[in-house]
């Protein structure tokens, strides 16, 4: 803790207390650090760590019921905490900037940039003769193309990457003492990401901001900050050098946070899975002490009494008392199972042959202009039984629209489909039906892949209603229940609750035990990893894995995350813009890429090794058109 | 197609997240004033329509003289708490001696007769038409949808007026007519709900197990629907009591030797310079009638469907 | 923009047609399901059923279905509706005489509506979640539960007859010569320079037009909060309340504009009620349009001018609807560049 006068931003012991129906918890509780000029702090933690809370603290706009009960929080020397509401707000957008997360709905979508960012410079007191000028210089700023054009357009003209490009040119037209960036490429296509993760750096490094950075990416965190701070249910429990922070974690649950997501390069290495999961806010009050002690593999009774902070030897400050003694904690760590390969040369469960997808829109007046789009270029693909396939590309690659061939739900425009050797494109209701059976899908949402008003032993069991099956009797469907439960590995009370009451990675088990009971020969998983926290993420991956092995069931996953490819997967297929561009053993296909894009796509993962730069530096040169 | 920023969880509370006092994973507790009073319009709601329901189930019991029966001594008398007014007739008598309070009594039968049966048909009718054109998209959803379009090209009380010309003068037509208008508007609503379940990944679930079209939309969409139809039915009760009390103050509603309050309505005009009281009570009975149904409507929304909470659409 | 305003308007605006004539049809055929027979009336008490079948043939109601739609169609097209049985006149003279009254009764009305529920919307809105939430929400509520011809007689009650400050009756005063210029009193009296009959005719306006506006505004003011609400959870406005932008400029310059539109849409739905209300209000206020037109029509069993004045109703109702479709487009920029 530096109490230096060079501090942008300084906390000391702040709590921010949440009144709960008459229960007052620590949302936020004792944070200590202090952000220099010109320094970038990165706050890491899963969803529900508090990370965004603290956002809202310091931007002054906390939800009714939220109140700092201690400590001090400065701004270059100012009180944030004394001065009155008015004040405060007088120094968002000025000299506290924030750059939002999901860009494309951060714009009023009625306005054109010009509107919007006029609205910003009026309000910075830019005089009007000036403005024009003003806003095309910070356009060309952060590198896009054409800033002239841009302005006259609208926010739903722009992609992605450029609505943040221009957030961010507008973040830093006041020339801010603190920047805040929320997840900014969270949203964006993982190319897209290195970009504007470069050119923010660069904007960074130019005016001298200080920056918070918040993240739920560690990896990503220790290549661009130049601190770390580690969040888990509003504790502050590590803080360091952000290098450090990856190379030698103390705290048990930073380790855990880093050995969850698999890696890219490197042995592949078993993920120690954490049980449950990350208290929330209701549940704060029932623990005093360190709260992640019902979880932590080396909790002693203490711990759950009251919270130890300590300086680690190599300088982190840690809220762990037993940081010290755990050291070397590559023991720990296994070698994972092998991801399964085929069973049977001979004959694939599925087959895509030279099948392509076409949409047709209609234009004219009359609809008389028909355009296509080829979402799925002439492709082939043969999955055999037992092994696990994984197709990763970007969103717009047509991955998922292979998935959706395989099952069915969409025919191809060409080719064929063959499902265990029998062909099903076009095939009449009785082969499709046979088919679908033999050939499952665990969707992405499992909020929308559920029904709410079902409840859980209904849901697993859902596959034994099928039309043209016998009958079963309800004894007969329980026991069915619960062994998909044991299977799936979820907790014996599951079997009557409801969707709304279980978690993200509960929901996702019963996702997988649904898809299960009816003894597919072939599962396609559609990103179902992606909208989980790390922590859960892990289980789900080795639940799979050790499907596969027991049950020997093929498995399809489509993905965006290389490294999650690479955990389960012994084939992986590259795809761009509807087209295979590389395919292989994923082991060579990610260690020796021959293809430039495969190749750009693992280079734009931030990778364990502190020496390997990120973002890439051949990113930070190109524009955006 | 899937894309990237779909595929975060559904719960990370993001700073944009934040400034909107959004919930987000460290939700914020519901505002205790805002839940509390939304169950109050579900209750008040509730109360007035119950009330009304027995005053009607009850009226031979209650009403103090038979509607039809003509006092000629006591014509347009007041309320019996203003001077004047005798405490026989409570709340006065009309133009022909008969006891405004009787008459609102026996009004009340056929308010809520039409209210429930007309709401129910056209509840049942468009809420059917909305599912199967919402589920099976394609044609069947464009046909249907262009049969709506075009029934709502025409003003309501314009068509109704239409229909009670060539289907004659009655409380069934009446009925029948309401159900023919305005099972519209349930087809609208409900098909845009049933348009979003079916996008649920659940049901194409469902299909993908080879459950039968019948069996999905009973099991899966049904269900999602019956709160939103619910509380369709409740608005359209109090637009069904409306349209009766309006066909029946033109005269084209219940014959004359039935009580209605649209009727009341109308004779009370004619003498409105000498009795206001005659006028103000079947209006406000209607008022409050149509108000406690609205009350009811806007309750079931908030109780039924917990995503709906905030909104007051 | 000039061009794709005409574009949009001219589309949307053929694309009614084929409606149109759905609608007519289906106008001319329940009415030939009526139970009563529209020859009773014409003929005099002691006609025989030889002089009917004379009055059917004359009147081609002997013909079939298709061929009396027929017949109906083309006179239509040529601006004949045929003869009303109980006014014996023609009916489109009597409808052009009626409709700019009507008309002018209607745009009073939104007018007033709007002036109503705009700020009434924003209040509702603000209010949400605070002390006034309920207050004004009953009050929405109870307004909503006062159809348009309860509020027409509840106002001639308390300012027509309790409190004698506004006129009830017709559309000027008695005796006052009517101009015969657009039709539009409004704009004729102005025209004339008779500020005296004008000043008459707009105190006439007030209260049939207050009535049909009080039965509209509820709905209006229900959208749009719900709409803000909408608005309120949109991540644009948190970004901008991020970037230091006052709370009343972000309701008024972004939310409100954002909120409009879906607004604007369930205007144009709902606008059936205003010009169904606006039937029994001009019976009430005996006003001269269409509406009280269509209610004599109603009570004679005047097929003839029934039919002509629903499908005058229903022309008026595609009008609003390509208009308002065309407004959509011209405030969503959504719709006019695409991505």
């Amino acid at each position: 803790m530096m109490p230096n006068s060079e501090s942008v931003l300084s906390l000391q012991g702040v709590t921010l207390t949440a009144n709960l129906g008459g229960q007052s918890v620590s949302a936020l509780r004792d944070l200590n650090f202090s952000l220099a000029r010109g320094r970038v702090l990165g706050v890491v933690g899963e969803s529900g760590a508090g990370k965004s809370m603290l956002a809202r603290l310091i931007s002054g706009l906390l939800p009714p019921g939220f109140d700092v009960t201690s400590g001090a929080m400065r701004f270059v020397g100012r009180d944030l905490l004394a001065i009155p509401t008015r004040q405060r707000r007088e120094l968002l957008g000025r000299q506290i900037a924030f750059i939002p997360q999901e860009p494309l709905t951060a714009l009023n979508p009625l306005w054109t940039i010009a509107d919007t960012f006029n609205e910003h410079l009026t309000r910075l007191g830019v005089p009007s003769s000036q403005r024009l000028d003003t806003a095309l210089r910070f356009l060309e700023s952060v590198q896009l193309a054409t800033p002239a054009q841009m302005l006259r357009r609208y926010p739903h003209q722009l992609s992605g990457g450029q609505c943040q490009r221009v957030l961010i040119a507008m973040a830093f037209a006041s020339e801010p003492a603190l920047l805040i960036a929320d997840e900014p490429t969270t949203a964006l296509d993982v190319v897209t990401q290195t970009r504007v993760m470069s050119m923010l750096a660069e904007q960074q490094r130019q005016h001298a901001t200080a920056v918070v950075l918040i993240t739920h990416d560690l990896r990503l965190a220790a290549h661009v900050c130049d601190d770390v701070a580690v969040m888990y249910a509003g504790d502050l429990v590590e803080y360091g050098p952000a290098r450090d922070v990856l190379d030698t974690p103390r705290h048990p649950y930073t380790r855990a946070l880093k050995y969850a997501t698999p890696d890219l390069t490197g042995p592949r290495r078993r993920l120690p899975v954490l049980k449950q999961q990350m208290p929330g806010l209701s549940a704060l009050a029932d623990l005093p002490g360190c709260r992640f002690a019902p979880r932590c593999p080396s909790a002693d009774a203490a711990c759950s009494h009251a919270l130890q902070h300590r300086v680690a030897p190599n300088g982190h400050r840690v809220s762990c008392s037993a940081a010290c003694e755990h050291g070397a904690d590559t023991a720990e760590l296994q070698a994972a199972l092998p991801p399964p390969t085929p069973v049977d040369d001979a004959s694939p469960v599925a087959e895509l042959r030279e099948a392509s997808l076409t949409y047709y829109t209609r234009s004219g007046l009359f609809g008389q202009h028909k355009t296509g789009f080829d979402a799925v270029k002439p492709f082939s693909l043969k999955v055999y039984p037992g092994e696990f396939v994984g197709i990763v590309g970007e969103s717009g690659s047509g991955k998922t629209s292979v998935a959706r061939l395989l099952m069915g739900i969409e025919q191809p425009t060409e080719g064929r489909v063959l499902i265990a050797g029998a062909d099903v494109t076009h095939g009449t209701p009785k082969q499709v039906r046979r088919a679908r059976e033999q050939v499952q899908i665990i969707f992405q949402d499992p909020q929308s892949a559920l029904n709410p008003r079902r409840s859980v032993e209904r849901l697993l069991t859902q596959a034994l209603e099928a039309a043209g099956l016998p009958a079963v009797d309800a004894a007969e469907r329980r026991k069915r229940a619960l062994a998909l439960q044991s299977d799936v590995g979820l907790p014996a009370d599951c079997l009557t609750r409801f969707p709304t009451q279980l978690s993200g990675g509960q929901k996702q088990r019963v996702n997988i035990g649904r898809a299960l009971c009816a003894a597919p020969a072939l599962i396609v998983a559609d990103e179902i990893v992606s909208g989980l926290d790390v922590s859960v993420q892990a289980q789900i991956l080795n639940l799979l894995l050790e499907l596969g092995r027991e049950h020997q069931i093929a498995l399809l996953l489509i993905s965006h995350d290389l490294s999650v490819v690479r955990y389960l997967c012994s084939r992986v297929l590259v795809m761009r813009r509807g087209e295979v561009v590389e395919q292989g053993p994923t082991e060579e296909v990610f260690s020796n890429p021959k293809h430039p894009y495969t190749r750009t796509l693992i280079e734009a993962v931030p990778s364990d090794d502190a020496r390997i730069a990120w973002p890439p530096v051949a990113a930070g040169e190109a524009r955006a058109a | 197609m899937v894309d990237k920023s779909s595929s975060l969880p559904a719960s990370l509370p993001t700073l944009s997240s934040a400034a909107t006092g959004a919930a987000g994973a460290l939700a914020r507790p519901a505002p205790k004033r805002g839940r509390r009073l939304r169950s109050l319009n579900l209750w008040l709601g509730a109360a007035i329509v119950l009330g009304v329901a027995l005053c009607a189930i009850f009226a031979p019991w209650l009403a103090p003289h038979d509607p039809l029966d003509q006092d000629l001594l006591h014509m347009l008398s007041p309320p019996a708490w203003m001077a004047g007014g005798d405490i026989a007739f409570p709340l006065g008598t009309d133009s022909l001696g008969r006891d405004v309070l009787s008459r609102l009594l026996y009004g009340s039968r056929i308010a809520l007769t039409v209210a429930v049966v007309a709401a129910l048909g056209a509840g049942v009718f468009g809420s059917l038409l909305a599912i199967v054109a919402g589920y099976f998209g394609g044609w069947v959803d464009r046909a249907i949808s262009y049969l709506v379009d075009l029934w709502m090209s025409f003003p309501p009380v314009v068509l109704s007026l239409v229909l009670m010309v060539s289907l004659g003068v009655g409380i069934e037509n009446v009925i029948l007519s309401i159900v023919l208008v305005d099972w519209t508007r349930f087809c609208r609503v409900v098909r845009a709900e049933v348009m979003v379940v079916r996008q649920r990944d659940y049901v194409l679930a469902a299909q993908l197990m080879n459950f039968s079209h019948l069996r999905i939309m009973l099991r899966e969409i049904l269900p999602a629907a019956l709160p939103l139809m619910i509380t369709l039915f409740s608005l359209e009760m109090g637009v069904a009591i409306t349209v009766e009390a309006l066909l029946s103050f033109i005269g084209l509603s219940v014959p004359a030797n039935v009580t209605a309050w649209g009727v009341m309505i109308a004779d009370a005009r004619i003498s409105m310079h000498e009795s206001m009281s005659g006028l103000l009570f079947p209006v406000l009975a209607i008022v409050i009638t149509v108000l406690g149904c609205n009350l009811l409507g806007d309750g079931l929304r908030v109780a039924l469907d917990p995503r709906m909470r905030t909104k007051g659409n | 923009m000039l061009r794709l305003i005409v574009t949009v308007l001219s589309r949307r605006l053929v694309s009614a047609i084929p409606t149109l004539l759905m609608l007519s049809l289906v106008v001319f055929v329940v009415l030939r399901l009526i139970p009563a027979d529209p020859l009773a009336m014409m003929l005099p008490p002691n006609a025989t059923p030889a002089d009917a079948a004379v009055l059917r043939h004359q009147l081609g109601f002997d013909r079939p279905i298709i061929a009396q739609f027929g017949i109906w169609l083309l006179n239509a097209l040529h601006g004949d509706l045929g003869m009303s049985i109980g006014f014996q006149q023609p009916v489109t003279a009597l409808i052009a005489s009626t409709l700019p009254a009507t008309l002018e009764l209607c745009l009073a009305a939104l007018v007033v509506s709007l002036l109503i529920s705009v700020p009434g919307g924003v209040l509702a809105y603000a209010v949400t979640d605070r002390r006034g939430e309920f207050p004004v929400g009953l009050t929405v509520v109870l307004m909503q539960s006062v159809p348009s011809f309860l509020w027409a007689l509840l106002l001639i009650a308390v300012l027509g007859v309790y409190l004698p400050i506004l006129p009830f009756a017709g559309r000027v005063g008695d005796g006052v010569p009517m101009p015969h210029l657009t039709g539009f009193l409004l704009i004729d009296f102005l025209l004339k320079g008779e500020w005296g009959d004008w000043l008459g005719a707009v105190r006439h306006l007030v209260l049939p037009s207050l009535a049909l506006a009080f039965g509209f505004a509820p709905l209006v003011i229900r959208v749009l909060r719900s709409s803000l609400l909408d608005q309120r959870g949109e991540a644009y406005v948190a970004v901008a309340r991020l970037r230091g932008v006052s709370e009343s400029r972000i309701l008024w310059r972004h939310m409100l504009k954002n909120a409009a539109l879906p607004a604007l849409t369930m205007i144009g739905v709902q606008f059936g009620f205003l010009l169904g209300g606006a039937l029994l209000v001009e019976m009430i206020f005996s006003f001269p349009g269409i509406g009280n037109l269509m209610i004599q029509a109603v009570r004679n069993n005047d097929l003839v001018l029934i039919q002509g004045i629903a499908i005058v109703f229903c022309v008026l109702m595609l009008l609003i609807n390509a208009i308002v479709d065309t407004l959509y487009v011209i405030l969503n920029p959504r719709l006019r560049k695409p991505s």
